[in-house]
């Protein structure tokens, strides 16, 4: 079976091989039979990655612990649910679940567009398969997962080896999270492959106007969704496993998945100014390079063993390959742009600095001076190494000082982007706009001030996210009441059909709303507390409005893993509200230990409990309590984003009214009132859609 | 005689004096954030600057928990830097002293904030240069844009009467059809 699951890496190597050569053969030579083949060849390397994917699968489920990935990563008593997920728990798995993705991208992709721009699509595969053959080359010869376990016979031949058990996997990837976490951080990364390659592809062939930037609108949305989930799903593992009451330490992986996540968002707006005035055409084709190019060193940085991280599971040699790739697809992408820039000349001017123009510049330009200093702080330590001779860390500190201002700065624009019109904004436009929604922002702001504990960060944001939310609001009501008036219906569902005219706009209006509640979860940092104490049954620790109540502590053991468990009672101004059950689970198959923290969630405030063990010094147990303010609004914040971008990639109902009128309108009928066309513009009091 | 304000000018003063009372404020604010800082251990405080020289876990001193570690708490080395911290706290020694004995020890390394000198000081400088530049270079692409001239009318000879009727006959014909 492992040679299978290998002969199945070593044929999707070569019909990468062959969908880049052969693609490149096929439109040099202007030969459509070939290109059709190569196209054909890159869509089997989906089924044949799949093949070697689902060839480990069978071993992890078999307990087959020949292989020594398997060895290393499983054992009989870990639950079948993990056993799926332990294939991405190494560098070798890793690596092959990201070829995986990727070829599934490739596939749907060659597939949906087959019959489509026959100029733009043989250069997208083509792109697909350059990556494709690297990440191949990686599962194939560098560190493929079908190594088996050797070992010597009787005879001193070499012989297929096996063990009783494996090692386990990692006690900290037991968590539902770490399901799911990695695959949406990979499908965000494999999926800004496919915006790269149709942006490569329509410079390559200078394929004509804004086509390919309509046509990777949603896989980009797709691919930056996925990201961004992926980071928050990774956040609150953090925080339900690691114990230590936070959700973002600034590591240099987490750090590596928001640079892509960074610079894709700064797309997703920029690229609205080439759509509507064809300007920033450079720009929008080095955000999608830069955006390619972060992602690939994202994961270097998480292979590498450069820097210094929590996520040293997936460490090894791999690096060198992947500097060596980055450098590849930067020469390309540099050669590229120089040899094609005529063709990205821009066809329109700036007619006013107050307008939506301007703003996307500056959002692009904060966005990437975040960007840029996530990346700077990231890196620093090897360059203070590599200049002075001396290592030094770049911690938390530095991270927030730098980026809380740029963030707000950041909430500040979203309140004020959206409500810009194209080319030129007049100062009475503004008044009318801002007065209402900065009002409030600011009320709420002086009434925080006066009751809270007044942390200056947090009222700014505080404030912002006001602001932000009026002005969104305002946007809804103004569009809902035009059509609520004009069609006699009532103002949710006016809001309803609003928002089903111009999904684009208006989701995107719902992902603001959702980065608004992410940003107030996050500032409820600024008012955290915690306890720690060493407790006995029976005594009682208090933090905030509760009194933690020692009732006991007991085992609990299953094949998998033995814990102590605290049993303990909360109390709210003196009435009891719930049970927790913190816990100390110790891996005999990996000799690790984990932390099962015990959260009661609530709107303001999460009650996070950990048992951390027995104290070195005295022997007794220890409850490490933390009052942490508003945290669910992050996990919330990050369902509406999902919400929003789905929303976002709706098709909008205002073309079909618009084709269906027109038909009527041909028949002799009565034409319906054009207000369905026009409402939602005019209610908007910008002039465009986005 | 004052003129009656209206509605909107009156709103428009409301949200000045908004503006202003929050930017009055913002100082006492600041000022009222150090004051409980100072007021928090000193200990606590300087063992979230240096960093858990382990080796394992990456985090600050005071904030070491240890993921996979039997006890989730700061470790031993944790430990001996905090009881380190305290000595020296409980000596009078200066907070910069505490931080400068522990470099001594450990190297730069153990700072978890990066160096406000030599080299290290770029750390800090750069991520505020940068987009100070970067506004620069759009304030230079804005005012290119929008010192781009009109397109220019073209010179030469006019169109002629007669050409321009066919055209026109022409336009109409493909109308009508």
């Amino acid at each position: 079976m492992d040679v299978f699951g290998s002969f199945a890496l070593l044929l999707a190597l070569l019909a990468a091989a062959y969908a880049f050569i052969g693609g490149i053969a096929g439109i040099l030579g202007r030969r459509p039979l070939l290109t059709k083949s190569a196209r054909n060849a890159g869509m089997a390397v989906f089924a044949l990655v799949s093949c070697a994917v689902a060839c480990l699968e069978y071993f992890f489920f078999t307990d087959n612990f020949s292989l020594a990935y398997v060895a290393e990563h499983s054992n009989r008593a870990l639950p079948g649910f993990y056993k799926f997920a332990a294939l991405w728990a190494g560098q070798e798995g890793s690596l092959l679940w990201w070829s995986w993705l990727l070829a599934g991208f490739a596939f749907v992709v060659l597939a949906m567009h087959r019959k489509k721009h026959p100029e733009l699509m043989p250069l997208v595969g083509v792109t697909l398969a350059g990556i494709q053959i690297f990440f191949l080359t990686l599962n194939n010869f560098v560190a493929s997962p079908f190594h088996v376990l050797a070992g010597m016979n009787a005879a001193g031949h070499l012989q297929v080896a096996t063990v009783a058990d494996g090692n386990g996997l990692t006690p900290l990837l037991q968590y539902f999270e770490m399901v799911i976490h990695p695959p949406m951080l990979y499908l965000g990364y494999t999926g800004f492959a496919v915006p790269f390659a149709f942006a490569m592809a329509a410079l390559l062939g200078r394929y004509p106007g804004e086509k390919w930037i309509h046509i990777t609108r949603r896989w980009t949305m797709v691919a930056w969704c996925f990201l961004g989930v992926g980071i928050l799903l990774g956040a609150h593992w953090a925080y339900a496993v690691l114990g230590w009451g936070g959700y973002w330490e600034w590591d240099p992986v987490e750090n590596a998945a928001l640079l892509p996540w960074i610079t894709g968002t700064a797309f997703l707006h920029s690229v609205m100014m080439q759509e509507k005035r064809g300007m920033m055409k450079v720009w929008n084709v080095w955000l999608v390079f830069t955006t390619f190019l972060l992602c690939i060193l994202g994961t270097t940085l998480t292979r590498a063993g450069i820097v210094n991280s929590v996520h040293a599971f997936a460490q090894s040699s791999v690096g060198g390959w992947f500097f060596g790739f980055l450098a590849i697809v930067l020469a390309v992408c540099i050669v590229a742009w120089w040899k094609n820039r005529d063709y990205l000349r821009s066809d329109n001017q700036l007619d006013s600095l107050v307008s939506r123009e301007s703003s996307f510049l500056f959002n692009n330009l904060v966005l990437l001076a975040a960007c840029f200093a996530v990346l700077w702080g990231t890196l620093f330590p090897i360059l203070s190494e590599w200049v002075t001779g001396s290592k030094i860390s770049v911690g938390p500190p530095f991270f927030n000082k730098v980026n809380i201002p740029i963030a707000l700065f950041l909430l500040f624009l979203t309140g004020v982007g959206p409500l810009l019109a194209w080319r030129k904004t007049s100062f009475d436009a503004l008044r009318r706009n801002f007065a209402w929604p900065l009002a409030g922002g600011l009320a709420v702001g002086v009434v925080a001030f006066v009751l809270s504990d007044r942390d200056f960060y947090a009222l700014i944001c505080l404030v912002l996210a006001v602001f932000v939310t009026l002005t969104i609001t305002s946007e809804f009501y103004r569009g809902a009441r035009v059509i609520a008036s004009r069609g006699g219906t009532n103002l949710l569902a006016a809001a309803g059909e609003l928002t089903m005219r111009n999904t684009r706009r208006y989701g995107g209006y719902i992902v603001h709303l959702a980065i608004v509640l992410i940003f107030v979860g996050i500032s409820g940092t600024a008012f955290k507390t915690d306890v720690q104490k060493e407790m006995m049954p029976g005594q009682t620790l208090r933090i905030g409005p509760y009194t933690i109540l020692c009732q006991n502590f007991d085992q609990e053991a299953t094949d998998n893993y033995q814990g102590d468990r605290a049993t303990l009672e909360v109390l709210e101004n003196g009435r009891s509200k719930m049970m927790l059950y913190p816990a100390k689970r110790f891996f005999p198959a990996s000799q690790t230990t984990e932390t099962m923290v015990a959260i009661e969630s609530s709107p303001l405030r999460d009650l996070y409990v950990v048992y951390a063990g027995r104290s070195p010094q005295t022997g007794k147990p220890v409850i490490h309590a933390y009052i942490n303010p508003l945290v669910k609004f992050i996990w919330f914040g990050g369902i509406v984003m999902i919400l929003g971008t789905l929303l976002a990639m709706l098709p909008e109902r205002r073309a079909a009214l618009v084709v269906r009128e027109a038909r009527e309108a041909s028949w002799g009928s009565d034409p319906a009132p054009p207000v369905t066309v026009h409402a939602g513009a005019q209610a908007s009091r910008t002039d465009g859609d986005d | 005689m004052t003129k009656p304000m209206n509605g909107r000018a009156r709103r428009a003063r409301i949200a000045g004096l908004g503006i202003l009372a929050l930017i009055a404020t913002a100082p006492v604010a600041l000022a009222l954030q150090s004051a409980g800082a100072d007021s928090a251990s000193r200990e606590a405080k300087l063992g979230t600057k240096v960093m858990c020289m382990c080796g394992t876990c990456n985090m600050a001193a005071a904030n070491c928990n240890h993921p996979g570690s039997s006890f989730s708490g700061p470790c031993d080395v944790a430990r001996g830097e905090l009881a380190q911290i305290r000595d020296r706290v409980a000596r009078g020694d200066s907070a910069d002293l505490i931080l400068q004995s522990f470099v001594q020890e450990y190297g730069p390394l153990v700072l978890i904030e990066p160096p406000h000198s030599g080299f290290d000081w770029t750390v800090w400088i750069v991520p505020a240069a940068v987009p100070l530049l970067a506004l620069l270079a759009v304030w230079i692409v804005l005012r290119r844009w929008r010192g781009r001239a009109a397109p220019a009318v073209a010179q030469g000879p006019g169109v002629s009467p007669e050409l321009l009727a066919r055209v026109r006959h022409a336009a109409e014909d493909d109308g009508r059809a």
